[in-house]
């Protein structure tokens, strides 16, 4: 086992659960369109996707179940709600709207990339190896979403009204993903999650302003303010809790069983 | 997940046919050379091969639709990722044969449309409800091994391009069918409670299941088109019986209980008997059992089963919430809105 400073163990713990959650969420979301996409071609496609979030959220657990000691399972279906550690962008449904479906995998999917990026020059072997695998895969994510976006906002006049504004809706929410976990300078400075949280974000907006700009679109994105206490630190939307009401509907009835 | 040739085919025999392209092509089948999509056929042939494609493409399409709402609720990360996976395979295989279709001469939004609009079928079996985990488990056990059966006859069928896309669906559907048996198997190797929803599960698909295969034959079945074409290759009532033959010892391994089962409206069980028929026949070497309840069948089929309405609402939610995605790709090169 690689050397971890036993007192980073738990932020480092609380780093990897954020990735992971961000991806079993975006995931869980993103599966409910499987069947009923709009267009079989692209149902089959974003199925794919989020099979890719939910197999990279596993390995994740799997990792973070090392230290940790609880399987993937249990760190995926048996947490209190204030133990997630997943960002309010993955929370909110998308009501069937592909519009939001498409903006929310916009931001995430250019964040992840990023995240990835820094988790693969982790000092921590295990992340960094693990991080080179996920990151083939999150380019073709980062390729799919950019070209819908073209796709909707140089379509039809409605389809550029519908991306409009769903990117606006969720913009508001989107910088909280940087929001960091707990004691993560101190991750950042022992070289566990190396690179600058300002830097990255700098990046992020410049992504996204980029591929907007192909698609004649825009958006308007703040600065995470460090005083907000968001989904990094446990405090949740009200949609965390009633989607794990959902994912848990079968686990809990036998915790201890196998399925 | 579920082929069904079980789709009647109705020959116009107003429509002049030439008698000299007609003897070729009943020659062509009969030596099980393939027909391709731009040989000559029969205007019934290709009206027949067209209703029998849509039918199992709207089938795989709505057949997803019981599974994919268990996507959400699987109880661990394998199981989740598996379904997903077996959900966008049936999608898959919905967009195979709605191809298959469309080079028989029908758009696929003209499918789409009739679809929804209850012009067309899809199969039965997806108009029972899955109230629990373990109607996923049969499902994927019991149907999708129902499937196979029909599906592999199919496979031996003349319509060169349905048989191509059959022999691919199927070797997906072997997957599907170990994930269902491992799911089965699983939960009769757990808890009390595992056990009961399994049983509970097994009792409500089991009619449907026997059911797969289409009402029984009439008695002129070999001579009558879909067969004199090989558009199916094996009767309604033989499959029945190789289903039966396969999984009457499989479930009565596995500590399953087969029985008679009467349901309500809802498609929920109210009352069981044990199917004291069941009975391997040594004399024949056939298992013998109780038929299904085939007024019940009909009337599902005639849209009065418990969740034909919920499934074709699902199916036109998703049609009336994807079309301004559909403009948008179509006019996607016409019109370009101004920059922001």
């Amino acid at each position: 086992m690689p050397d971890l400073p036993e007192h980073l163990t738990k932020p480092f713990v609380n780093l990897l659960l954020a990735a992971a959650d961000d991806k079993l969420f975006l995931g869980h979301r993103n599966s409910e369109w499987t069947g009923l996409g709009p267009i079989l071609e692209e149902d089959i496609a974003f199925s794919a996707l989020a099979q890719d979030e939910m197999a990279h959220a596993s390995a994740l657990y799997e990792l973070a179940g090392t230290l940790d000691g609880r399987s993937a399972d249990q760190l995926a279906f048996g947490r209190k709600g204030a133990e997630y550690r997943c960002a309010a962008i993955v929370e909110v449904p998308d009501e069937f709207d592909w519009a939001t479906a498409m903006a929310r995998r916009l931001f995430c999917n250019h964040f992840d990339v990023l995240r990835l990026e820094r988790f693969s020059h982790s000092a921590y072997k295990p992340l960094s190896h693990l991080a080179r695998r996920l990151a083939a895969e999150q380019q073709a994510h980062v390729q799919h979403v950019d070209d819908w976006m073209v796709r909707l906002g140089t379509g039809t006049p409605e389809s550029h009204r519908r991306i409009q504004q769903a990117i606006a809706a969720l913009a508001r929410i989107a910088p909280q993903l940087f929001e960091p976990v707990e004691s993560q300078d101190q991750l950042v400075a022992a070289g566990l999650y190396p690179g600058r949280d300002q830097e990255m974000y700098g990046q992020w907006c410049r992504e996204i302003e980029h591929v907007l700009g192909r698609a004649h679109l825009s958006a308007h994105l703040d600065a995470f303010n460090p005083e907000d206490r968001g989904g990094r630190r446990g405090v949740h939307t009200v949609h965390l809790a009633a989607m794990l009401d959902e994912m848990c509907e079968v686990y809990r009835l036998e915790p201890d069983a196998a399925w | 997940m579920s082929g069904s040739a079980n789709v009647g085919v109705h020959v116009d025999h107003e429509h002049p046919e030439v008698p000299g392209l007609l003897a070729e092509f009943q020659a062509k089948i009969d030596s099980g050379q393939l027909i391709e999509a731009d040989d000559w056929m029969p205007a019934a042939y290709r009206k027949g091969m067209l209703m029998m494609a849509e039918h199992h493409a709207n089938s795989e399409i709505v057949g997803a639709l019981p599974e994919g709402e268990w996507i959400t609720r699987a109880p661990s990360l394998r199981r989740t990722l598996a379904l997903t996976a077996k959900v966008q395979d049936e999608v898959g295989h919905g967009q195979m044969l709605y191809r298959v279709s469309q080079d028989l001469g029908k758009t696929r939004d003209a499918m789409l449309r009739d679809l929804i609009t209850g012009k067309t079928k899809y199969h039965n079996c997806f108009n029972y409800p899955a109230p629990t985990w373990g109607d996923i488990a049969m499902i994927q056990w019991l149907i999708d091994g129902a499937a196979i059966m029909n599906q592999k006859t199919l496979a031996d069928g003349g319509y060169g391009p349905y048989v191509r896309t059959m022999r691919r669906i199927n070797m997906e559907e072997a997957f599907h069918f170990k994930s269902g048996e491992d799911m089965v198997l699983t939960l009769m190797s757990g808890t009390k409670g595992q056990k009961e929803m399994a049983q509970d599960a097994f009792d409500r698909w089991w009619g449907p299941s026997l059911m797969f295969f289409g009402p029984p034959d009439k008695p002129n079945a070999h001579q009558l088109p879909p067969m004199r074409w090989r558009m199916k290759t094996v009767t309604n009532d033989d499959l029945r019986q190789r289903f039966v033959d396969r999984f009457v010892p499989a479930a009565l391994d596995l500590g399953l209980k087969i029985h008679v089962v009467e349901k309500d409206d809802r498609g929920y069980v109210t009352s069981k008997r044990p199917d004291e028929k069941i009975a391997l026949n040594n004399a024949t070497g056939h298992w013998e059992f109780t038929q299904p309840d085939w007024d019940e069948f009909f009337r599902v089929i005639r849209g009065n089963g418990p969740c034909n309405d919920k499934r074709l609402a699902l199916r036109r939610l998703s049609y009336e919430q994807g079309r301004w995605v559909r403009q948008a790709i179509l006019c996607g090169s016409t019109s370009l809105p101004p920059a922001a």
